[in-house]
């Protein structure tokens, strides 16, 4: 077997949700070993979102929660009991990183903030991911990906200039702050081992994301444009959109990036006449009208198939895809090919496939899930007497005054 | 080539060819900002992503402000690789680089013969990261794709969009930036596998994969009840019951998120504050302050009559309020889980940015101008990102770095005449 790539790196993950959770994924799938520090009195929030096994809310059953947490372990303190708080410093001990992502001032209250930390584990890497960072007015905005794509301009941009912005799904803006806090978190990582230093990561998830808007923004700090949402266009192609096909909701995407491609395209939707009509013949001219040249595609594009048309313009060199929906996702052979998805089985869902978190394959140390997400406290004795070596009395010890959680105190109702 | 000097950065010891385009370039970028010695490397006239917006608008591959955004702290030379001297010179510059991030497209470089195995032969430790539509091999490796394309793939598009109209994207182009993301993590990774163990490897980046994430929980909701997401735009979407949510609002200048929701905390308190915000202003309805937010308002009973009721009452009220008032007011004195709908001006004057000094300038002498920058990307206490040289110009590292592969100043400009560089 090969070394695995961050064998003997150890996490200490306080962090929930989303950011923090798939920001130790990039560690966890080559080979880190991650504990998650859960409570029953307090559950992480994917815990209590679904989608959930058999449609049944409870705390082990969510694939939400499932999908950010696999190869890690999972143990149940609770840290605002004295004792509790006792095996989270034996946790910190323990690890090379640290990461946390509750409001801030909250572990700084629990005592447990990295100017704390530093006094015993001076080379510790300790990421906070909040909101809006520390310090200034908005530094205790509380909120979800939810909240900041909006403040991070992406929904602005998003939708049909006719009509109020279509927010993008979800919460992207978590998977674009993760990506900048494991690299951070790499990188640090680097400089502790040239150095002996570790150090402390301050994120703000607002100013990870603004990056992926950092042209827009400059074009306004610059130009005083402020850039509003235009569907699926985009400056410097045409056509270029989704384009309703037959059969029920089904679109496909095709971007015409260039002149070349634009006349084979013209070929294959039967229009060859189209390449040389004044209105389309350019890059220009196909922008000023756009409209006319949008419902000509169309009109071509709701004769076939999907996924027809993504054979017939791949075969061209143009570049073309299915607008996959979930179902044709778990049907993509390329999905497949990559192993995207590792089916393992799970102590209560049952088997299911686990989704990758780095999108990348290296040849020699490929990506590895092993482990299916964690049931909450799963693997305290485990943890507790292999990592840090607690006695069983030790561990019934804890068990009785508390600060070993073991039952729920909350009621769950899913809210999606 | 000459060894780097070590100036404290945490990659600093570490050089970079960066052969990536589009927002993939922020790959490199990520790299150049912790230290490392990245040279963007461009056809002689320059790269296909000197693209707009444009400084003032000026259409010049020199002003394009695309490519400063993705460019800082790097170095920039033109260079042939068609060309048997422009593939010598790179392979020469190779064997001393640490890791090459490359988005050229499947097998280009192959056929350039400066492909992973052919640099393996002049550095068997170099990390090579390669960032292509759906990865190097599987039934769709030979697809060409587009930012659009590859959102498309992940599954994202049909996410996002009002159910009556196509699905839309982010208006700005993610999937590269995303990749260029994933390039970076996976060049990092490989490198420190090899400083464990001496070897390099090479980074397989799949752009379906990279937006994948994205998701959230749709993929998921499929895989495990059958249930197919469907788009609905500006609204929360109960998957159980078909429900759409209001939680997008006019305002008087724009629009605001209230994550006008019940059932759970943190979501029963927020609403209970934003009512009692509205009674104040007389403009909550007696039903409304009648309703119990944890159980009427529970996701699981919710009819759609009543949701749409509830988002009329609370647009009566934002449209009363400017965006700045009901965020600011909102989410720090009341408590609301509210958000701004915020303009690329609205980031601009964002005073929680201005506090934390994000912003940076850094000069472009050419313009005779210093240009705001969007600063560190997680500040950090021991290694910070430095801002130190703006993007390359076209061809502007030339000399200097093809000097410290021994070529002489005559070679250089021979080299020049025939475009090679």
């Amino acid at each position: 077997m090969t070394k695995k790539v961050f064998e003997g790196i150890k996490v200490a993950e306080f962090s929930w949700v989303v950011v923090g959770p798939s920001t130790s994924r990039y560690l966890a799938d080559h080979g880190a070993t991650v504990v998650k520090i859960e409570s029953h009195k307090r559950l992480d929030t994917n815990r209590i979102n679904g989608p959930f096994v058999n449609s049944t809310p409870t705390p082990d059953g969510s694939m939400f929660f499932g999908k950010h947490n696999p190869n890690k372990y999972s143990v149940s303190i609770d840290l605002r009991n004295p004792q509790g708080k006792e095996i989270a410093w034996k946790l910190i001990k323990w690890a090379d990183i640290v990461t946390e992502s509750f409001s801030p001032g909250t572990m700084e209250k629990l005592g447990l903030g990295y100017e704390e930390v530093k006094k015993v584990r001076p080379d510790v890497i300790y990421l906070s991911s909040s909101m809006q960072g520390r310090g200034g007015p908005h530094s205790s905005y509380a909120g979800y990906g939810q909240n900041a794509v909006n403040f991070c301009g992406l929904t602005e941009v998003s939708g049909w200039s006719d009509r109020l912005p279509s927010p993008p799904y979800g919460a992207c803006s978590d998977y674009i702050s993760c990506r900048f806090a494991a690299f951070a978190i790499l990188a640090a990582l680097v400089h502790r081992r040239r150095t002996g230093k570790g150090q402390y990561i301050d994120q703000s998830q607002f100013e990870s994301t603004i990056q992926f808007m950092a042209p827009p923004i400059m074009d306004y700090q610059v130009n005083n444009r402020i850039m509003t949402r235009n569907g699926n266009r985009l400056p410097i192609a045409a056509p270029h959109g989704a384009f309703k096909c037959r059969g029920n909701d089904r679109w496909v995407a095709i971007s015409v990036m260039d002149e070349t491609q634009w006349k084979k395209f013209c070929q294959i939707i039967g229009s060859p006449e189209l390449a040389n009509n004044d209105k389309f013949a350019t890059l220009t001219e196909r922008k000023k009208n756009e409209d006319e040249l949008e419902k000509i595609v169309t009109g071509w594009t709701l004769r076939h198939k999907t996924e027809d048309i993504e054979q017939l313009l791949q075969n061209e060199g143009i570049p073309a895809n299915v607008v996959e929906k979930p179902s044709d996702i778990y049907n993509d052979p390329q999905i497949a090919h990559r192993k995207y998805f590792t089916p393992l089985h799970h102590p209560f869902m049952g088997n299911q496939k686990f989704e990758a978190q780095a999108c990348f394959i290296l040849s020699k140390t490929p990506r590895l899930l092993d482990k299916p997400s964690p049931c909450i406290g799963e693997h305290n004795e485990y943890v507790f007497k292999e990592f840090l070596k607690m006695t069983d009395d030790e561990i019934a010890e804890h068990i009785i005054d508390g600060s070993i959680t073991t039952e729920f105190t909350e009621k769950i109702i899913s809210t999606f | 080539m000459t060894e780097k000097q070590d100036d404290g950065l945490a990659l600093s010891h570490l050089r970079v060819l960066d052969l990536t385009e589009d927002g993939c370039m922020l790959g490199g970028k990520l790299l150049a900002d912790m230290g490392a010695d990245v040279i963007k490397i461009e056809p002689p006239g320059g790269s296909a992503s000197r693209i707009p917006p444009y400084y003032k608008d000026e259409v010049m591959p020199e002003k394009s402000l695309f490519w400063f955004s993705y460019n800082t702290n790097k170095r920039g030379i033109t260079l042939n690789l068609r060309e048997k001297e422009g593939q010598d010179i790179f392979k020469k510059l190779a064997a001393s680089a640490d890791i090459i991030l490359e988005s050229l497209g499947l097998g280009f470089l192959d056929s350039m013969k400066l492909g992973y195995q052919d640099i393996c032969k002049v550095n068997p430790d170099i990390i090579y990261a390669s960032i292509t539509p759906f990865g190097q091999s599987g039934p769709k490796a030979h697809y060409i794709g587009s930012d659009l394309t590859a959102v498309a793939s992940s599954g994202f598009l049909n996410a996002c969009g009002d159910p009556d109209r196509a699905p839309i994207w982010i208006g700005f182009p993610q999937s590269s930036q995303y990749s260029g993301c994933e390039a970076a993590i996976g060049a990092m990774t490989a490198y420190w596998y090899r400083l464990n163990t001496g070897e390099g490897q090479f980074v397989d980046v799949s752009m379906q994969e990279a937006n994948m994430s994205a998701n959230m929980n749709t993929l998921q909701m499929w895989d495990v009840n059958k249930v197919e997401f469907n788009r609905v735009g500006a609204f929360s979407y109960v998957a159980a019951t078909g429900v759409k949510q209001p939680i997008y609002f006019k305002c008087k200048d724009g629009f605001v998120m209230i994550l006008a929701l019940g059932g759970n905390p943190p979501y029963v308190p927020s609403s209970t504050n934003l009512v009692k915000w509205m009674d104040e202003e007389g403009m909550a309805p007696d039903w409304l302050k009648n309703l119990n937010w944890e159980v009427d308002y529970n996701a699981a009973i919710l009819k759609q009559a009543l949701a749409d009721k509830v988002g009329k009452a609370i647009e009566a009220f934002t449209l009363t309020k400017t965006k700045e008032e009901l965020y600011n007011i909102g989410s720090f004195e009341r408590q609301i889980l509210i958000a701004s709908v915020s303009t690329t001006q609205d980031i601009t004057e964002d005073i929680q940015l201005a506090a934390r000094n994000f912003w940076t300038v850094i000069n472009h002498p050419e313009l005779s101008e210093d240009i705001p920058y969007c600063g560190q990307f997680a500040p950090m206490t021991e290694s910070p990102v430095q801002f130190k040289i703006r993007a390359p110009l076209i061809g502007e590292h030339n000399r200097e770095i093809l000097k410290t592969l021994g070529l002489s100043e005559e070679k250089i400009t021979k080299l020049q005449q025939k475009g090679i560089i």
